[in-house]
């Protein structure tokens, strides 16, 4: 499925970009990285922690693409840098009889929390992505819509379930099921929901004691996972607050006891004014709710500042500063502290406008 | 304790003057179909008011609706309707978009004033703009090559044009995208050849607008719905307007604002 998706979108966008408004846009981070552990410097590193070249040519008023290849500092790869394609989808608007809604298709975000619309507002990544809970972007299709007046989002979609990050043959063929919603019922509250349900490997396999005889698989494994999003702003002062749960089960294993996964995770942001923001962010991460002290919490203390802005406001050029702290359950593990200063900057331009 | 209060001296160099509220000044940013409505009608309130300071600049209807969304203007004018996204991104942000309806428009299609057409059919402006048509003989006018002027895509005198006219189809290749009615009007003036949209407070005796399906853009076809490239012009503020950006929506419906904005070649709301 993967393949022949990439191959159909990097066709329709290689021609798209010759023929139809194409934007075009490039972000850099560059990152100073410096960890202590029990008071060894464990990590001092300058790094182009991300980089990216997108290219979304508008074929018509109803029909955009999305093309992103990632590229990154890597030890291991190829002279220092590696490569990723992490989108590669079109968007099909006005096609389903549903006002405000679009149909997807391709290497495509993962509707799921809040790791589709991340910004990094702090350096570190969404929390469902950290504690891979779900990949950030996979191959499938699904339908994004808006609610009447602004209420809201909602989303439902089928997924490969192997990511973006894994290629060949020997790749998970079980497909993954998500639905997400978002309400806005005031300015400034948001709640919503994500469901995913996946799953690995199949659920019957050929006994090869038997001939032919099919029996269930113990190793078999399901996923159920949930978000809860909540998003309150009020002025200069914005809160995020998320709850994931995830229960790893093995249905076909009667001695199996399922493995629960939490996450709490709150992220405080004061606007003070357009060029500086102070934000932090506060997560408990609970690998297996039935054992203690296996888990850790994460602080985070820092700022943005904004040095350029384009004419929407968005950020063009700008420094982040977070001072993480990692403090593990189990009183035999060391605390870890990072200090992570980053320059992002952003370009984007359209071309080939109003063809 | 030295550190104490100099960490507390220090948030509060910070963040008191980000709360401190500024008085007596509205920015304004947006459309550049408003911005002479904007600039014309700040000018005389603020003429009126001498305390007040109104700051006015363009960038067209996806600025003036995003500045809303940051926060860093009083007043974002658009000449389009703000879209579900930029609900949903607002009102997630604690922002209320809330559309005060200021003027009414036409886009007006505009040709050099030396081209003996008088009116097209929406049919005929839409194979134009796609590339169907691409000579002026094709609609009974001289063998002239058709020169297309729009607008780039962050105005919405580009979105309302491309609803309503192109229904969405592809644009033709090689139309010049200019960055305000200005710019379009100007080069429409310059070039025999040219066909262009623009507000009708744009309209001079320097081009040549003509007739869409027969109906003449005016004040009376625009009142009455005939004309079928008409559409109103706003100012988004964040909630109902209130103090001082309250009086400046007020003056500008007022039956004065409304004779300035008439004066600009707009037509009133009233």
């Amino acid at each position: 499925m993967k393949k022949a998706f990439l191959i159909v979108i990097l066709t329709i966008v290689a021609f798209g970009i010759l023929n139809a408004e194409t934007k075009l846009k490039m972000e850099l981070w560059n990152r100073w990285t410096y960890k202590m552990v029990d008071g060894d410097v464990e990590k001092n590193e300058l790094a182009l922690k991300r980089g990216y070249f997108r290219i979304e040519p508008k074929f018509s008023e109803n029909i955009k693409g999305r093309f992103n290849v990632d590229f990154f500092s890597d030890e291991d790869g190829l002279d220092g840098a590696g490569l990723k394609i992490k989108y590669a989808y079109l968007d099909f608007n006005n096609l389903l009889p549903i006002k405000d809604a679009k149909l997807t298709v391709g290497l495509m975000k993962t509707y799921f929390g809040t790791i589709y619309d991340w910004d990094y507002t702090v350096i570190d990544k969404d929390p469902s992505d950290k504690y891979k809970f779900v990949s950030s972007t996979d191959y499938g299709f699904g339908v994004f819509g808006y609610f009447p007046k602004g209420y809201g989002t909602y989303a439902l979609a089928v997924y490969n379930g192997e990511g973006y990050k894994k290629t060949g043959g020997d790749i998970n063929k079980d497909l993954n099921y998500a639905a997400n919603l978002r309400f806005t019922p005031v300015p400034g509250v948001t709640i919503g929901g994500s469901y995913m349900f996946k799953s690995k490997y199949d659920s019957q396999i050929e006994d090869e004691t038997a001939r032919g005889d099919m029996v269930d698989n113990p190793d078999r494994e399901e996923y159920n996972l949930i978000a809860g999003v909540g998003k309150f702003a009020y002025g200069p002062v914005s809160l995020l607050a998320q709850y994931l749960n995830k229960v790893k089960s093995k249905p076909n294993m009667d001695d199996y006891d399922d493995v629960t996964t939490t996450v709490m995770s709150f992220m405080p942001v004061f606007k003070v004014n357009n060029k500086f923001d102070i934000v932090g962010r506060y997560d408990m991460y609970d690998p297996n709710t039935d054992e203690d002290d296996d888990g850790y919490n994460i602080i985070i203390a820092g700022f943005n500042y904004h040095i350029m802005r384009d004419s929407k406001n968005k950020p063009k050029l700008f420094i982040q500063t977070n001072y993480e702290i990692k403090q593990y359950e189990h009183e035999d593990s060391e605390d870890e502290s990072e200090i992570l200063i980053q320059l992002r900057w952003i370009f984007s331009e359209t071309i080939n406008k109003g063809k | 304790m030295k550190k104490l209060i100099f960490t507390i001296t220090l948030l509060a160099l910070i963040v008191v003057p980000a709360l401190a509220k500024k008085e007596n000044k509205i920015t304004i940013a947006g459309s550049t179909t408003v911005l002479p409505i904007a600039q014309a009608t700040a000018e005389v309130f603020m003429d009126k008011n001498p305390e007040i300071n109104i700051s006015v600049r363009g960038g067209g209807s996806s600025v003036g609706i995003a500045s809303i969304i940051a926060g860093t203007v009083d007043i974002g004018d658009a000449s389009r309707h703000i879209k579900s996204k930029e609900l949903v991104q607002a009102r997630e942000k604690g922002i209320d978009p809330y559309e005060n309806v200021i003027a009414n428009d036409a886009i007006a299609i505009i040709l050099h004033k030396d081209n003996p057409i008088n009116g097209l059919t929406l049919e005929q402006i839409k194979d134009i703009y796609t590339g169907k048509i691409q000579n002026w003989k094709e609609v009974d006018g001289p063998n002239m090559p058709i020169v297309i002027i729009s607008r780039d895509v962050s105005s919405g005198t580009f979105e309302v044009f491309n609803t309503k006219v192109l229904s969405g189809a592809t644009g033709a290749s090689g139309s010049l995208m200019l960055a305000s009615n200005n710019a379009v009007a100007t080069t429409v003036k310059d070039t025999p050849g040219a066909i262009g949209y623009a507000g009708l407070g744009y309209v001079t005796d320097k081009i040549k607008a003509i007739e869409v399906n027969g109906i003449f853009p005016s004040k009376q076809t625009v009142q009455n719905k005939k004309y079928p490239i008409a559409r109103t012009l706003h100012m988004y503020t964040n909630g109902t307007p209130k103090g001082i950006v309250k009086d400046y929506i007020d003056f500008i419906l007022s039956s004065e604002g409304q004779e300035l904005i008439e004066e600009q070649g707009f037509i009133s709301v009233k």
